[in-house]
């Protein structure tokens, strides 16, 4: 477990006050490069999503295009962004704003699909045009879902805007790249616990907004604010067409085609290894955090030590990884599956609290020990569910392998990654490209797949990403 | 355009109907023949038949839902045909569909419910300021309508707090802030308690008296059709007959 032991370097982490002083700039840059995004990124998609609900002509192509944005990863548009508007949060900014922009606007459709039809009809009926039905029936009706999905994505967010800092797009996620290059765990070590504490902060903050929703209104300003703020100095159109110009056609060159199988394999494998052992781990780990089949001594500890595995993203992990272990898809591996393990142990434990209880009490009466109880009761009822979020899972880490190896934990991401770094922006774009068919694909078989075997998909908000 | 039997009373007439027929959507043939049909400013009907009759097919195609499939429709004495001119489409506005519950927006406070009957009249840009700064006057003319429904205060109140009688009154309320001439209720007192029933049927039916608008409500029950109607219809087998009370339809229907 040299990892592992590697990890212990990064104990104790710096706490002097002058040290977490010098940190307030760029927690205040992430602070900011998530709120601006989620400004932008709202602020485009209520009316996007509103023209998709209401089927006004150019919908589907519209939501084809969402769909199809939505599955290049925040981090590739971060690489991409960085070269159009030069190094900095202004690039984060706008990247973030993008992804989630077309991922929120795409969920507000779905969601305002499904407003009740009677009082919409009766408001056509009273005469009112398409964009006053909207804005007295659409939504309010769906008024109270759009903000609690608005605020988990706001959550969401946060994590992905240190991610976005990691390839040079500003905050702490620069810092944490700064200070692991500098092989200055003590600090990294600071910086990973500012994070979690600023996701817990804003895990708190999410809930005050579920429950009056005018917080939101509070944050607007802010997010005003910081786009102003952050908006690139120097930005220049003529500029950043021409480097766009540069892009065009994508193409791999002849030594890089030989390379590709092992570069989509090395993806593949880095995602399948990290999401089976997460599996092994949160089979022992689920059982023994849920409440109803564990002792509270033991499913208390188990909890929040998940809870830490997974309050850190893949990319931080991953950042961390690879400082020790080196560049590869080993690290990614592992970043994967210590996240990832975090993750389901939560959803399994979850599965076998709410596995139905009278079946068990049946068996429990039968004079069956709590083991086969176990076995022949909550084991098999929740296995479906289970099953189903490992598949979740293994998607959705797919997606995550692709961006790690921005960070070097190889496959196709490395290469982009590779190709950005020696300017090489054809290259680049045709990887962007082969990123965006591999996650389209995977996207698809995913969904075949639930429809074959009809398992439930995993509910937006239930599921820790 | 051809006069299609339509008779020197007919202009006097609120709604006139001649040969017309109606169905659900994605039925071709007609299914509901309801022939020929006069109301004169003030009438009230009432349209009973078994569940599946066809009745709120019917209200619908008059409210402007479903397209017509048959005949020839007169509102006020002008000739509606399918694509409608921006005379007509205003004309159109006055014809208000009262449902059964559940059509009206909850999250909603009561005034915009009920001024949401006058999105006809405003713009897009007049809509979107109401939300955010509803003016005196049009809180004033929301209290007015909510008055004559005896909702005299709930102004304020979220629309989602209201009982099933209150929420049946809120939509009468936006019906008549429509300004109707012709007011279409759907069975609107199905789901509620028979001394509510009888205070929204005596409503409704006061009102259109009072105000000359012609009204056609289905409704389950003979008896309360009896007791507040001037005229009883009944759809029969896909067909619209006289039920009881003097029938004034003209017996032989011309065939389109």
């Amino acid at each position: 477990m040299r990892p592992l032991e590697l990890l212990l370097d990064f104990l104790p982490p710096d706490l002097s006050p002058a040290y977490l002083l010098a940190l307030a700039p760029a927690v205040l840059q992430t602070i900011g490069l998530a709120v601006g995004a989620m400004f932008l990124a709202f602020c485009a998609s209520l009316p996007l999503g509103v023209v998709a609900a209401l089927r006004l002509p150019g919908a589907r192509a519209l939501l084809a295009a969402l769909g199809a944005l939505r599955a290049i990863p925040d981090l590739t548009l971060a690489v991409l962004f960085v070269v159009l508007l030069g190094l900095g949060p202004g690039a984060g900014l706008f990247a973030l704003a993008l992804y989630y922009a077309a991922g929120v606007a795409k969920m507000f459709a779905d969601i305002l699909r499904t407003a009740p039809e009677a009082p919409l009809r009766a408001l056509r009926t009273a005469g009112a045009s398409r964009v006053q039905v909207a804005l007295f029936g659409l939504l309010p009706l769906k008024r109270s879902d759009l903000i609690s999905y608005a605020s988990y994505e706001f959550e969401c967010a946060l994590r992905a805007s240190v991610v976005v800092g990691a390839v040079g797009g500003g905050g702490l996620g620069s810092e944490l790249v700064g200070s692991l290059a500098a092989l200055d765990f003590h600090r990294a070590a600071t910086q990973i616990l500012v994070l979690v504490l600023l996701a817990a902060a804003f895990d708190a903050g999410a809930t005050q907004v579920r429950r009056d929703p005018r917080w939101l209104l509070a944050l607007m300003p802010v997010g005003l604010f910081a786009v102003i703020a952050y908006a690139p100095r120097m930005f220049a159109l003529g500029h950043a067409l021409e480097v766009f110009g540069q892009m065009w056609p994508p193409e791999i060159p002849a030594t890089a085609w030989a390379k590709l199988p092992r570069w989509i394999w090395e993806t593949v494998w880095m995602a399948a290894a990290g999401t089976g052992g997460a599996v092994a781990v949160a089979l022992v780990a689920g059982p023994a955090s849920a409440r109803n089949l564990a002792p509270a001594w033991i499913a208390w500890p188990v909890r929040r030590l998940m809870e830490l595995l997974r309050a850190v993203p893949e990319v931080v992990w991953g950042l961390v990884l690879i400082a020790v272990v080196g560049v590869g898809p080993v690290a990614g591996a592992w970043a994967l599956g210590i996240h990832s393990a975090g993750c389901l142990a939560r959803l399994f434990g979850d599965c076998l609290e709410n596995a139905p209880v009278a079946p068990q009490r049946a068996l429990a009466s039968t004079g069956a020990s709590r083991m086969s109880v176990f076995a022949y009761g909550a084991a098999p009822l929740a296995a479906g569910p289970m099953a189903a979020h490992a598949l979740f899972r293994f998607e959705w880490n797919l997606r995550m392998a692709t961006v790690l190896g921005v960070i070097g934990a190889g496959g196709v991401g490395q290469a982009l990654y590779e190709a950005q770094q020696l300017f090489f922006y054809r290259q680049m774009l045709a990887y962007i490209v082969l990123t965006w068919l591999i996650i389209s694909a995977v996207d698809r078989a995913g969904e075949l797949v639930r429809r074959r075997y009809t398992l439930a998909p995993a509910l937006i908000g239930a599921d820790p990403v | 355009m051809k006069a299609a039997g339509f008779g020197r009373d007919a202009a006097s007439a609120v709604l006139s109907l001649r040969s017309f027929g109606a169905a659900p959507l994605g039925v071709d043939r007609v299914l509901v023949d309801v022939g020929d049909l006069d109301l004169w400013p003030g009438e009230c009907v009432a349209l009973t038949g078994p569940s599946g009759s066809g009745k709120t097919t019917f209200l619908r195609t008059l409210g402007g839902q479903l397209p017509p499939r048959a005949g020839h429709m007169r509102l006020a004495g002008q000739e509606l045909a399918q694509a409608a001119t921006a005379q007509q489409r205003t004309l159109l506005r006055r014809i208000a569909l009262v449902a059964q519950q559940h059509d009206l927006v909850e999250p909603l406070p009561v005034h915009a419910n009920v001024m949401a009957g006058a999105l006809g009249r405003w713009s897009n840009l007049h809509a979107l300021r109401y939300l955010i700064r509803p003016s005196a006057e049009e809180l004033a003319d929301a209290e007015a309508a909510l008055e004559l429904v005896g909702l005299a205060g709930k102004l304020r109140e979220p629309t989602g707090r209201l009982s099933g009688g209150e929420q049946q009154r809120v939509a009468i309320a936006r019906a008549l802030v429509q300004a109707p001439i012709l007011l279409l209720a759907d069975e609107p007192v199905a789901s509620l308690d028979p001394r509510t029933a009888n205070a929204v049927l005596g409503l409704i039916t006061r009102l259109a008296r009072e105000r000359g608008m012609g009204l056609i409500c289905s409704l389950h029950q003979p008896r309360l059709a009896e007791r507040y109607f001037d005229r009883v219809l009944e759809l029969r087998d896909g067909r619209l007959e006289a039920a009881a009370i003097g029938d004034s339809r003209s017996a032989a229907p011309e065939r389109a």
